[in-house]
């Protein structure tokens, strides 16, 4: 009898495809987390746990919200550069001042900040998620809120703890 | 100052001579005058009479009586003159507030029981705090003129404008060359428009007529109507503001429209559209219609009859033959007891359809027949390999409710002489980024000869059954299932061609599939074989593989029978889906030419 081996090109096993998915640059956000936990171990607080959160473990969900929000992006980009739009302190957007919006966009303004808000929502929900930990959704949110902002151009305005700041 | 004005304070006036004989400037100025239209505080008005010609300065603090703040303002004009008595020019004169700078020319007349002001401007802009009422670089005319005859009004005023852009939310004008001419009568406290004309450059015109109580502030009687109009200004215009978030809000459309529609105390009582030789396409491609007819009428307290016809277009790329629909409105639901959608050679047909808008969600519920379509058409259409046969099938009820549908009973398709079921069904967020579908699948007595032959796979004869329990599709991807296809029992030719065999072995990895031909085995073109099959229970990416038996080492994915016997091992338990259905698609991509027979 021939007996025919399928000598697959044997994927390594799902715990080390995360591992190496997530390369250096989580390596160096897991030392973050891990220096800024130390500090708070003390107290037990849960942000302790998120130390540990994968935020850039990737699932269809997260590829389809991060996509839709990429395709997004250039609608949005000349409102953050007019100051029409700026980023919360919640890891969201907002309408800032709707009269530096052209008047030809002012009518689609508040539904395209709306749709760009609901899939940042989604985000911070299905990368907790995808963590096995959905509680840690508040704490993966203020990630972002800081990443946004140090992603920001200049000229850009974002939500300071006193009112909004241009960068 | 009206009657009722009190706290007025006249603070100073103050005539100042030189020579003394001759004036040359006049000042008041008023403290504060408080009057049921609003309030006005600190006004200055100052009229300087040394150069050839008057010019005025006026400024005043301004409280409407609606609103809470007061927003100060400035009139000045480079000639102010009184030619007569009640009547007053102002020439190359500036009206400025915040957000607000209309560069103008008026002309005021104000006797008693006659007034009119009469007022070009030009590169005028001015927005309120939110933004929401915005003009920008307006250049027109407003005309309005009141005059008492008994104890009635009679009001006439003329809006138009023929440069610059214009957004009063929802409504965006962008075209100048619009118009606005409204004239009615005023006898406390009833307000009646008798007819206001509105002539939208690129859309055509609409009249309205209203009756509003300005005692009780109540719209009581609105009447729009609007007669052959451009239906893509109309669209851009009026409706796409309306449906932005919908599918319906990225559309290019063309044809003619008369819409029409009445509220009553604000709240809508009829409505009437109707399209001619209209053409819509969603620009994201999804669908289009040519040649739409359309009567849509609604009534708050009578059903009405809805009637749509088009002559061809598509969804989904899905070609849609000439369509004569039919369905009731009654308020805020619709219904249809069959509305028939020729699809290439076979129908679509929608059984017990009723919708209803409630709280701004949809919800609705149908059951859906699928009358035999052409396999050949169809997979031609799709861009799929090209397949024989006919496919048609039958959909329970489906229920769509709170972004949720959901399917009652089993859907079934039948194609490649069998049947493929799929049961409890539901789909969560359907249209949002991230739809989540879950589903049972069954397939049976499927002719694997069709279907290899139409994926080029290399010729399995025999039948295939399969079942998919728990699948779970994350934005259409699986993420979840517990899935096993293998050729099914049975007295039927069982028989497995060399190709399918380096296929089948591919599947497994590269490197394996000149196997075969390494041995004698590669001198016959097909074996006996007793079963075939795989299994996977996916988890998120990754697949936990089976076959039809199981060895120490592995698992059994083809068994061959008699001689010479061919038999496949599959050594891998754990595969990314990924790389499965990369792999899948290199096996059938790779035979480029299709063999149809």
């Amino acid at each position: 009898m021939a007996k025919l081996s399928l000598k697959a090109r044997q994927k390594p096993s799902l715990a080390k495809r995360l591992r190496s998915r997530t390369g250096k640059n989580m390596k160096k956000i897991l030392l973050g987390f891990a220096m800024i936990a130390s500090l708070f171990m003390a107290t037990g607080s849960s942000f302790v746990q998120a130390a540990a959160a994968d935020l850039e473990i990737n699932t269809p969900a997260i590829t389809a919200i991060k996509n839709s929000m990429q395709a997004r992006h250039p609608q949005i980009l000349p409102h953050y550069n007019s100051g029409a739009v700026g980023l919360t302190k919640d890891g969201l957007i907002a309408v800032r001042d709707a009269t530096a919006v052209p008047l030809k966009d002012r009518g689609g303004i508040n539904s395209l900040v709306s749709a760009e808000n609901a899939d940042r929502n989604k985000l911070y929900k299905e990368i907790a998620t995808a963590n096995g930990h959905p509680e840690w959704e508040g704490e993966v949110r203020q990630t972002f809120a800081g990443r946004w902002v140090d992603k920001a151009q200049s000229g850009w305005w974002y939500q300071g703890a006193s009112g909004w700041v241009k960068k | 100052m009206p009657p009722s004005a009190r706290n007025a304070l006249f603070a100073l006036l103050a005539i100042i001579a030189v020579p003394a004989y001759a004036i040359s400037s006049i000042h008041i100025s008023v403290g504060e005058v408080d009057a049921p239209a609003g309030q006005l505080k600190n006004a200055r008005f100052q009229v300087d009479l040394k150069g050839a010609e008057p010019t005025l300065k006026l400024s005043a603090e301004l409280k409407p009586g609606n609103e809470k703040t007061f927003t100060a303002f400035n009139l000045n004009c480079g000639t102010f003159l009184n030619t007569r008595i009640g009547e007053l020019d102002c020439l190359n004169g500036v009206f400025a507030a915040k957000q607000i700078n209309v560069p103008l020319t008026a002309h005021f007349k104000s006797y008693p029981g006659d007034f009119s002001v009469n007022i070009d401007f030009m590169q005028a802009s001015f927005s309120d705090a939110t933004g929401i009422h915005a003009g920008e670089k307006l250049t027109g005319k407003v005309i309005l003129a009141a005059r008492k005859q008994a104890d009635v009004w009679h009001w006439s005023g003329v809006f138009n404008w023929t440069d610059g852009e214009l957004y009063w939310q929802p409504f965006y004008f962008g075209k100048a060359g619009n118009s606005f001419a409204i004239g009615g009568t005023f006898k406390a406290p009833m307000l009646q428009i008798r007819e206001a004309n509105l002539l939208v450059n690129e859309v055509g015109s609409m009249s309205a007529s209203a009756h509003i109580n300005t005692q009780t502030k109540k719209v009581e009687d609105v009447k729009v109507v609007a007669k052959e109009v451009d239906f893509a200004g109309l669209y851009s215009l009026v409706l796409k503001p309306m449906v932005e978030k919908s599918a319906f809000g990225n559309l290019k459309v063309s044809g003619k429209a008369d819409w029409q529609f009445e509220m009553k105390n604000l709240q809508p009582t009829s409505f009437e559209l109707n399209l001619k030789n209209a053409h819509v396409e969603d620009l994201k491609g999804k669908f289009e219609l040519n040649d739409i007819n359309a009567h849509i009428p609604w009534d708050y307290d009578v059903p009405q009859t809805v009637e749509l016809s088009y002559s061809q277009g598509h969804v989904l790329n899905m070609p849609l033959g000439n369509t004569r629909l039919q369905a009731e409105l009654n308020r805020y639901s619709v219904t249809a007891p069959s509305l028939v959608l020729p699809v290439l050679d076979g129908a679509l047909k929608f059984e017990d359809v009723s919708a209803a808008y409630l709280n701004q969600q949809w919800f609705w519920h149908l059951k859906m027949q699928l009358q035999p379509i052409s396999m050949n058409q169809f997979s031609q259409t799709l861009g799929w390999p090209e397949m024989q046969g006919k496919v048609d099938g039958q959909v329970p009820l489906i229920t769509y409710a709170n972004k949720q549908l959901s399917m009652d009973g089993a859907m079934q398709f039948n194609m490649f002489n069998g049947s493929v079921r799929m049961y409890d069904l539901r789909i969560d967020d359907p249209l949002g980024t991230v739809p989540r579908l879950y589903a049972n699948l069954e397939m049976r007595d499927i002719d694997l000869g069709d279907l290899t032959r139409t994926f080029n796979f290399g010729a399995i004869e025999g039948k295939l059954e399969g079942d998919v329990k728990d699948l779970r599709l994350e934005s259409w991807k699986p993420v979840h299932m517990d899935a096993i296809i293998q050729t099914a029992d049975g007295k039927h030719r069982k028989k497995v061609s060399q190709r399918a065999v380096e296929n089948i072995t591919a599947l497994g990895g590269e490197g394996t599939a000149a196997a075969l031909q390494r041995t004698f085995l590669r001198f016959f073109k097909e074996f006996n074989y007793e079963k075939i099959g795989l299994s996977c229970q996916l988890r998120q990416d990754v697949c936990k593989m089976g076959g039809v038996e199981s060895t120490p080492t592995g698992y059994v994915i083809v068994k061959g029978k008699g001689v010479p016997t061919v038999t496949v091992n599959g050594y891998t338990e754990y595969v990314s889906l990924t790389d499965l259905l990369a792999r899948i698609k290199r096996i059938t991509d790779s035979n480029s030419k299709m063999i149809v027979k």
